[in-house]
């Protein structure tokens, strides 16, 4: 049973100078452009409701403009929501002090930022050890601690660099040290690995990855690219013009996408990549397995690897165990038919 | 006859106008009333004071209002130097302290202590060397303790100006309001022309006293510092602030881990515009009894002794080279942010 972490009930935000006053207008639903032309204001973040889940990466994404950066900024109140709650195990963040919300940061979340934004006057150490020594932790300590996951995302021996020396996947591993240094439950991630080569992700990603798995920490990850949310998320959360258009399992909404807008985003993607086996086998339900199977496969793996398993033979079918237990089949026809997008989104979207 | 005096029997004034007092009082009058003819001028003269008096003598005259400037200063003056007079005591005490210790140190300790001072600030050889010879070539043509006395009084008036410049110009990124309250009064300050600063000084305070070319020197040369400090905080990146308060910190944490550090390069250049901005006010204030090279700069120009006027700009040229490397290679070197060639 998994525990919500923070909550967004209701969330809106219109930036401008009258944003409660026109607060009404999106509720009754005016959109974006029109707020734009009648009042000159922005609607930014449109109704939304999210549950994170604790110690599961959520991935936030959306294109430019969708609010996405609005909306991470939000869980640590760096920007106030004109209405809305957001809580924190129960707790509602956006009634609390200027020195409590102070002491949430510091104590309950961390962030990862796009442009690094670390401080060019302060070597690697005294960068990564920042969260500590903000909450009045002795030097040494500090250093101590730093040191611990300088060493942990393999950085050991730049600890007396400055910020400039280093090349911009060290200084986002630098970036994301400080963040695990601050040891709070909640990470933001906000499009950390945007500004980085493709190579250089990947690396990194497979890094925080690697981390998460041993420390389970609640990862709020925003980002632009598919792939890297395919890749990461636990639960998706896809956003545009600031309201939410799905939110769900990223298998799920890859399979039963439910708006054009989607299908024309998950039509690029190499399905057979992401796809796993659970998503498109079918379920065991009178007990009854195919006696001609050819082999186990796990639930967890990719559609990829099954067709390479079997030798691009269609006919075969497979038992799906999911740790040993016999949990349904998977016939490599549907996997076939799972690999073509529910909607040829060229002939519909894209011209509209 | 001119068109204001139909102006004011137009407006039924000029009963008003006809004051009792009509004693005669231009030259231009006089020699008209010795010719035995009334004063006439252009029908139609620039509507000034002294035009309108000549019309209407209730209409004050234009010496009136200097007189008047004149007049409210003198008023005021005893209670703006009892305010002022002590608060400012210790900036005396302050030029005095300091022309004293700069003059009394024997020039065998002084010249190795300012040639170290360089050396600490700037660790670079080459500007070391620069200071030593320089001094040492002042030294040579006797105008040394000249030297001495204008370094003592930059030394003190750009440390006071720096003291209460750089919060100024913090408590001036903090706020719009007061950001837009001071800047018309930094660009007063550095627009009027500099002997303009003199003048109600020297009515506050006798010229005696050498706070009164220290406030002259402070007040030129504080803008500079205040702007920069202002700007410089105002240019950090909004993402390091971001990250400052993503992480909890408090104003004070943010404004010496971040904003100080991250706008020193602009403050420190400010520094050394305050820097460059007192020496060239020594030269000024040596009008009202400041010491050191500008006195002799004085000479030059009030007893046409050519040589002695250059020398002394040569020195003020010198010593002005000096700060202004020793100051930059100082920010170059504290300025951990960037790479160094």
């Amino acid at each position: 049973m998994t525990q919500t972490m923070v909550s967004l009930r209701g969330i809106y935000k219109i930036f401008g100078p009258n944003d409660k006053e026109l607060l009404h207008h999106v509720q009754n639903g005016m959109g974006k452009e029109e707020l734009m032309e009648k009042y000159k204001h922005i609607l930014a973040l449109n109704n939304i409701n999210i549950d994170i889940e604790a110690e599961k990466i959520t991935v936030v994404m959306g294109l430019s403009g969708s609010g996405k950066s609005t909306l991470i900024r939000h869980l640590n109140r760096l920007i106030e929501p004109t209405e809305g709650e957001i809580c924190l195990l129960g707790e509602d963040l956006t009634v609390l002090s200027e020195v409590d919300i102070r002491k949430t940061r510091q104590e309950m979340m961390s962030m990862v930022f796009q442009k690094f934004a670390l401080l060019p006057h302060e070597t690697v150490l005294k960068n990564v050890g920042m969260p500590l020594s903000v909450r009045g932790m002795a030097e040494d300590d500090c250093d101590k601690e730093a040191s611990k996951w300088i060493d942990r995302v393999g950085l050991i021996g730049y600890e007396n660099s400055y910020p400039w020396q280093l090349s911009g996947g060290m200084q986002q591993r630098v970036g994301v040290a400080r963040a695990l240094t601050a040891n709070t439950p909640i990470m933001l991630m906000d499009e950390a690995f945007s500004a980085l080569d493709p190579l250089i992700r990947t690396d990194i990603q497979d890094l925080l990855l690697e981390l998460q798995k041993e420390l389970q920490k609640t990862i709020i990850f925003i980002t632009h690219d598919l792939d890297e949310a395919l890749k990461l998320a636990d639960y998706l959360v896809i956003l545009k013009d600031g309201y939410v258009v799905q939110q769900g399992e990223p298998q799920h909404i890859l399979m039963n996408p439910n708006d054009p807008y989607i299908e024309d985003f998950v039509s690029d993607i190499n399905r057979a990549r992401v796809l796993r086996v659970r998503s498109i086998m079918t379920p065991l339900g009178d007990g009854k397995l195919p006696l001609d199977a050819h082999g186990e496969v796990d639930v967890n793996d990719t559609l990829e690897s099954m067709i390479e398993q079997s030798g691009g033979d269609t006919s075969h079918t497979y038992v799906v165990k999911d740790g040993g237990k016999t949990v349904g089949t998977l016939d490599m026809n549907e996997l076939v038919r799972a690999l073509v997008p529910r909607v040829a989104s060229e002939t519909t979207t894209r011209q509209s | 006859m001119t068109l204001y005096d139909k102006l004011f029997s137009f407006l039924g004034l000029s009963d008003w106008c006809k004051s009792e007092n009509k004693a005669i009082i231009s030259l231009k009058d006089l020699s008209a009333q010795a010719a035995g003819k009334e004063a006439s001028g252009p029908f139609f003269p620039i509507p000034s004071l002294d035009n309108l008096n000549e019309s209407c003598s209730r209409v004050i005259k234009s010496r009136d209002v200097t007189n008047g400037i004149e007049e409210g200063f003198l008023a005021a003056k005893p209670v703006l130097k009892t305010v002022l007079d002590p608060i400012t005591q210790p900036l005396s005490w302050m030029l005095d302290g300091a022309l004293w210790v700069f003059e009394s140190t024997p020039w065998f300790i002084m010249v190795p202590i300012l040639v170290a001072i360089s050396w600490y600030a700037s660790h670079s050889r080459s500007v070391s060397i620069f200071v030593a010879i320089s001094i040492m070539l002042l030294a040579f043509v006797d105008h040394y303790d000249e030297t001495m006395q204008t370094l003592s009084i930059v030394f003190v008036c750009t440390t006071i100006s720096v003291v209460f410049g750089v919060p100024i110009g913090i408590a001036m990124s903090n706020s719009d309001r007061l950001q837009r309250s001071l800047l018309p009064l930094l660009d007063l300050l550095q627009t009027l022309p500099t002997f303009v600063y003199l003048i109600p000084l020297i009515f506050l305070f006798s010229v005696t006293e050498s706070k009164l070319y220290g406030i002259a020197i402070i007040l030129y040369a504080i803008v500079p510092v205040i702007r920069l400090t202002d700007l410089g905080i105002r240019l950090v990146d909004y993402e390091f602030i971001e990250a400052a308060n993503a992480f909890g910190m408090n104003d004070r944490q943010k404004l010496t881990r971040v904003k100080l550090p991250l706008a020193l390069p602009n403050i420190m250049a400010g520094v050394n515009q305050t820097i460059m901005m007192s020496l060239a006010m020594v030269v000024i204030a040596s009008l009202v009894s400041a010491p050191g090279l500008g006195v002799n700069v004085l000479r030059g120009i009030r007893n046409l002794e050519l040589g002695v006027g250059i020398i002394a700009g040569i020195g003020i040229v010198l010593l002005a080279v000096i700060l202004d490397r020793v100051s930059k290679a100082a920010l170059k070197r504290i300025d951990k942010t960037r790479p160094k060639d």
